[in-house]
């Protein structure tokens, strides 16, 4: 049977727990907006590339860095539509 | 189907299969910008509540956790799906999937609970454009999963039928991409939505 839970993956999943957790805080506790934004940002892109190099192996194949540039560059393209539109519609700027 | 290579698992085994996935990762950057247009709608319009309840107002803690740690879950078990089929072994692949698509199921009953709760609190899909901007986006995400369930029963069938071979052990990675990267997408729900809603 333990041929079938490979240790790095239960270590994956025990850490996404851990920062889900964390992440949980922010709800559970009294903090500012500013810290509870900075911890889930944390958390959330950290579990992020979590899922993507335990689980979704990635990096395994002579494709990595086509895999890597397309990933990165679809999270730059929503960071700027997120932020982009938060300025424009939201913070008036 | 062209030369098969012995020297690396099943999924990766043929030209055809290195293309498909590949090309499935393409497809998953689209995902992210799908996903990324939902959040940048959301965040503006998450104040603009109208006469309607506010996020606050209407967000449960409970049943939230409850869909987060299902899904962290089903994600886990599939990723030992992909682990159990390099190894060789139908049976575990297949018990693995199918734990995953009963925590799949679970998480959409908790999400379907929700959405009866919103609509029974005044706040329907037309209520305000924060309403509609949230359901919006949460139904796209358990669209996704709803799809993904489907998917992965006929996947599941066909290893049945088939055995583990390059066709199916390609199949079965797919679906573990997709489901994994449902998942990601929750972790930035659960994020930015419900925990930025309930801070």
């Amino acid at each position: 049977m333990a041929k079938f839970f490979p240790k790095g993956q239960i270590m994956g999943f025990v850490f996404s727990l851990i920062l889900t957790v964390i992440a949980m805080l922010v709800y559970f506790t009294d903090m500012s907006f500013t810290t509870g934004m900075v911890i889930l940002l944390v958390t959330a892109f950290i579990q992020a590339g979590l899922q993507f190099i335990v689980f979704m192996h990635a990096g395994e194949t002579n494709d990595k860095w086509a895999i890597y540039s397309n990933i990165v560059y679809g999270i730059g393209l929503v960071v700027l539509t997120v932020l982009g539109s938060l300025l424009i519609l939201l913070w008036d700027m | 189907m062209g030369k098969v290579n012995n020297n690396v698992p099943l999924e990766y085994s043929t030209e055809e299969n290195n293309l498909k996935i590949f090309g499935f990762w393409t497809f998953l950057g689209a995902e992210i910008m799908l996903f990324g247009t939902l959040f940048a709608s959301y965040f503006v319009l998450s104040g603009r509540t109208g006469d309607g309840p506010t996020a606050a107002e209407i967000f449960e803690i409970g049943p939230v956790l409850a869909e987060t740690f299902i899904l962290l879950t089903s994600s886990f078990t599939i990723g030992l799906a992909i682990h159990a089929m390099r190894l060789g072994s139908k049976k575990a692949t297949l018990s693995f999937m199918g734990v995953t698509l009963l925590l799949g199921a679970a998480f959409i009953s908790v999400e379907i609970y929700e959405f009866v709760h919103y609509v029974h609190v005044g706040a329907g899909i037309t209520t305000s454009a924060f309403t509609s901007a949230l359901l919006t986006t949460l139904g796209t995400h358990g669209l996704h999963v709803t799809f993904g369930l489907f998917w992965g029963i006929f996947i599941m069938i066909q290893i049945a039928k088939r055995g583990l071979n390059s066709v199916t052990a390609g199949k079965t990675f797919v679906f573990s991409l997709y489901w994994h990267f449902l998942d990601v997408v929750w972790i930035f729900i659960f994020s930015f939505i419900y925990l930025k809603g309930m801070m």
